[in-house]
């Protein structure tokens, strides 16, 4: 199993934060533009799922899969989107995303008084709490590629 | 991780250190300000700086999801009371469509060893719960206004806070989007 | 908070003096009073346009707080008797003071080896830094010279005329300076 990279969004689609760990190719664009691509992506993903969908839903979009990568979707009643994309065969991601908003984001951005929430996180503690916490998560694994 | 979420959740300040460190900060504006409204202009400002983070660590603490109805909202928030601040205000005097209530506070950790002196009386000693409120509730797209009726420190039997919906705020559309 | 104002003709009902004092057990969260304290650092920050003059100002907020907590807890726990020892008003304040503050004691107390005026109490992870990354050069803000006011306030108030100030080094250590006058009058008590 493995953990390719995070990105974190705030309500209005600023780029929060980014990190990497096994990620082999890049999509070719600036950081800026696969943000932007990627808010936008979600957006429509996530409305169009509502509008299609054959019930009621709650709790709306999770994550989609191809046959090598799954994207994993966890939004905040506020409107922070955390997403984190895996290899295929990770479990319980959406709950090692929820730990990370509740005992990274909220600990070491929300609390810090050096960290303004509509900019992205520049805070050293934040990364390094952030990359231990990661690294530690069995999803992380040891990978074989 | 050596620092588990769950227990420096737990984590407690006593809140006689809170009471002088509140009480400093609104003195310490009385200083730099010398006009009450400004003061209480302040106080909420910083109260909203408060709120749109304090909610984070609600939804992350307690889990909680979208709220059904604005009784809903209220008992949420007076929950939220009673893991901040420990104290757990009344919920009464809802309007007869719903849309409004107060919270009757019998005890307030920010307003023990407190007592206005004359030329304050104007001054809304507790004016950051409202910014909190409203700061705490905009995040979750939620319009609305609250401001004390009653105060304490000013002679009322009580601290009542009315708070009023406004409306529900929409996400705005990512650009390029419809 | 009066501050020294005068008092109010529009009496309550209760007066604040007819209450009796709360056994001070009260506690409210952490995160509470780190958004609160967050507030605080950046209304001063606005206020002022360099570090030093930054943490001059949370070193003076801390100083009217210290003043206070020590009226509080010399009326609660010692019946009005205050320390008159060098050594054990320092160990009240690294124990009994910290622990009503923050709910343990700070972790050292040391007397420098080369001066005697000056004794450290040490504390890894202070409440008032434990969200914000310490930073590489060890030169830039503190915002524990909050807490250090506190114990300035405190020891003056008490007769230890003190300065204290606040360093990263081991977490954060509180330097606290104690005036000639101090230590002499500690010593003719120890002849005693």
């Amino acid at each position: 199993m493995t953990i390719h990279n995070l990105y974190i969004f705030d309500r209005s689609g600023i780029l929060l934060y980014y990190a990497e760990w096994n990620r082999l190719k890049q999509s070719g664009i600036t950081r800026e533009e696969e943000a932007k691509l990627m808010f936008g992506m979600l957006w429509s993903i996530k409305s169009f799922v509502c509008k299609i969908s054959p019930l009621d839903t709650k709790k709306g979009f999770l994550c989609y899969k191809t046959n090598k990568y799954a994207l994993h979707y966890f939004e905040t009643p506020t409107g922070l989107k955390f997403i984190l994309n895996t290899d295929v065969n990770a479990q319980n991601v959406r709950e090692l995303l929820y730990q990370i908003y509740r005992q990274v984001f909220v600990e070491y951005v929300i609390k810090n008084p050096e960290c303004n929430l509509k900019e992205p996180i520049k805070s050293e503690l934040f990364k390094s709490q952030l990359d231990a916490f990661v690294k530690q998560s069995p999803i992380f694994g040891l990978k074989s590629y | 991780m050596s620092r588990q979420g769950t227990r420096l959740d737990q984590k407690k300040v006593n809140s006689e250190l809170f009471t002088l460190t509140y009480g400093a900060l609104v003195s310490q504006l009385m200083k730099d300000y010398e006009n009450v409204d400004e003061v209480n202009k302040q106080l909420e400002r910083m109260g909203y700086n408060i709120g749109i983070r304090l909610i984070e660590d609600f939804l992350a603490r307690t889990g909680t999801g979208r709220c059904y109805d604005f009784r809903d909202t209220a008992e949420k928030i007076q929950s939220a009371f009673r893991l901040y601040l420990g104290i757990s205000p009344q919920i009464m005097n809802w309007s007869s469509s719903g849309d409004e209530f107060s919270l009757q506070f019998d005890s307030n950790p920010l307003t023990e060893f407190v007592e206005l002196p004359d030329h304050c009386l104007n001054l809304k000693y507790c004016n950051v719960l409202t910014g909190v409120l409203k700061g705490a509730l905009e995040m979750v797209q939620m319009d609305i206004a609250s401001c004390f009726v009653q105060d304490h420190l000013k002679g009322d039997p009580c601290t009542e806070l009315r708070v009023k919906f406004i409306k529900r705020l929409e996400d705005a559309i990512p650009a390029g989007e419809d | 908070m009066s501050n020294g104002m005068t008092i109010s003709i529009v009496k309550p009902k209760t007066s604040i003096l007819d209450k009796s004092l709360s056994k001070g057990k009260g506690e409210v969260s952490l995160t509470c009073y780190a958004l609160l304290f967050s507030e605080l650092v950046q209304y001063c920050q606005n206020r002022v346009y360099s570090v030093p003059e930054l943490q001059n100002k949370l070193a003076e907020v801390g100083q009217e707080i210290g003043m206070k907590l020590v009226d509080l807890n010399f009326v609660r726990e010692k019946n009005y008797k205050r320390e008159i020892k060098l050594l054990n008003m320092l160990l009240f304040i690294k124990s009994s003071l910290w622990k009503s503050m923050f709910g343990y004691e700070a972790e050292k107390l040391e007397h420098a080896n080369d001066d005697e005026r000056t004794y450290y109490i040490i504390e890894k992870d202070p409440l008032v830094n434990r969200f914000i990354s310490v930073p590489k050069d060890k030169g830039s803000l503190n915002c524990a010279v909050f807490i250090a006011g506190i114990i300035e306030a405190i020891l003056n108030s008490c007769g230890f005329a003190a300065k204290v100030t606040a360093h990263w080094h081991k977490g954060t250590t509180y330097m606290i300076k104690f005036d000639e006058s101090v230590i002499l009058r500690d010593k003719q008590m120890e002849e005693r």
